[in-house]
């Protein structure tokens, strides 16, 4: 069986996405086969990156239209790699945002039965992780995300309105749904004091400190440093990520 | 009444409590007021409204699907009598439904049913 991880954040702007790419190319670097969607439907943002485009995608399996082996398509660019990854998208034209801002409860209980349907197909057919690369904030795609999820790896940013939010989301929906998480503190700079690794004043374990690097910001949108250069500050934290989700999950 | 038509009026009453008690409990740990006194759907921000021994039933028979209560036991580590007893809660509260399939009782997530 297979594991899911949500890459969440408290807000936008944490650098959910990069980490979510370079998370599932970590896996793919040791053998895993990955799939990693964008569930961040009312901003979508990964089909901006270096993926193949398509012309299928999330909210058809959310919707219940087809299966997610429908909506998701492989990046051959990891063929010298010793693992595969698949790559799937949210509609990013505006009227299906639209849409998909206006669907109400009812929508949403049948959404999360059909993320946990595609976990279920992904896993039969190979998959050995599944990255959900979620909107940010509370809202019901991003905790749909997050309730499907196995473990929840936080990214967010050392300043205080960060920090209290995540908190927040810590307390009023990682623990109610008992979902193991670690957070991961992004660009941080040296002279704050909650730049750290370890567990935080508040008990929250945090998995990695990544200092503030313009160059990972630059680019990451042409390259994936966990691949072009793993010894990378960011790409080892990444890594230290990966054996500490590894570890969680291997230990229940 | 004979004595039979009393037990069951003594079991129709025990239910009716029983209900009302649920929704007394779910009313008490949400701010969430349910149209009709039944929630209609069980969508992720109700699953966290609920109290905790049924959001642990219900979110494990999310990942299942569909489960017998010995199947829910098996996963959350509870006796078999307590998951029937979650999950029933969970069908007079509108959010689980009940099939028979030969001699067992398969529950999964509702869908708006309001019942």
């Amino acid at each position: 069986m297979g594991i899911t991880i949500a890459v969440h954040s408290s807000k936008g702007g944490s650098g959910k996405t990069s980490f979510a790419i370079n998370l599932a190319f970590a896996y793919v670097s040791e053998g895993k086969n990955v799939c990693l969607v964008d569930a961040d439907l009312k901003a979508p943002s990964l089909f901006n990156y270096m993926f193949p485009d398509s012309e299928r995608w999330l909210n058809d399996v959310l919707e219940g239209r087809c299966g997610i082996r429908d909506a998701i398509l492989e990046v051959e660019d990891t063929n010298t790699l010793p693992g595969s990854l698949c790559v799937g998208y949210c509609n990013p034209e505006i009227e299906s945002v639209r849409e998909m801002s206006g669907k109400d409860r009812k929508w949403q209980a049948k959404a999360l039965k059909n993320i946990m349907n595609a976990k279920k197909e992904l896993f039969s057919s190979g998959t050995d992780v599944l990255i959900i690369d979620t909107g940010p904030g509370v809202d019901f795609t991003s905790v749909n995300a997050i309730a499907a999820a196995d473990y929840v790896v936080m990214v967010t940013k050392p300043d205080k309105s960060h920090q209290k939010y995540m908190e927040q989301v810590i307390e009023g929906i990682y623990i109610p749904l008992t979902k193991p998480y670690g957070v991961i503190m992004n660009k941080c700079h040296s002279n704050s004091p909650m730049s750290i690794s370890g567990v935080n004043e508040s008990g929250v374990p945090v998995l990695a400190s990544i200092p503030c690097l313009c160059d990972v910001a630059i680019r990451g949108d042409t390259e994936v440093l966990t691949i072009s250069e793993p010894d990378h500050p960011f790409s080892k934290a990444v890594f230290t990520v990966v054996g500490a989700i590894d570890e969680c999950l291997s230990g229940e | 009444m004979t004595i039979d038509n009393s037990n069951e009026e003594i079991v129709r009453l025990l239910k009716e409590i029983s209900g009302k008690l649920d929704r007394i409990l779910m009313q008490g740990s949400s701010n969430i007021e349910p149209e009709n006194g039944i929630f209609e759907v069980l969508d992720v921000m109700t699953l966290l409204t609920l109290p905790d021994h049924l959001r642990e039933t219900a979110t494990s028979l999310f990942e299942l699907g569909s489960a017998t209560a010995e199947d829910l036991a098996k996963k959350t580590h509870k006796e078999r009598a307590v998951e029937s007893n979650y999950l029933n809660q969970l069908v007079r509260m509108g959010h689980v439904v009940k099939n028979r399939s030969g001699r067992k009782v398969y529950f999964s997530i509702g869908e708006g049913l309001g019942k």
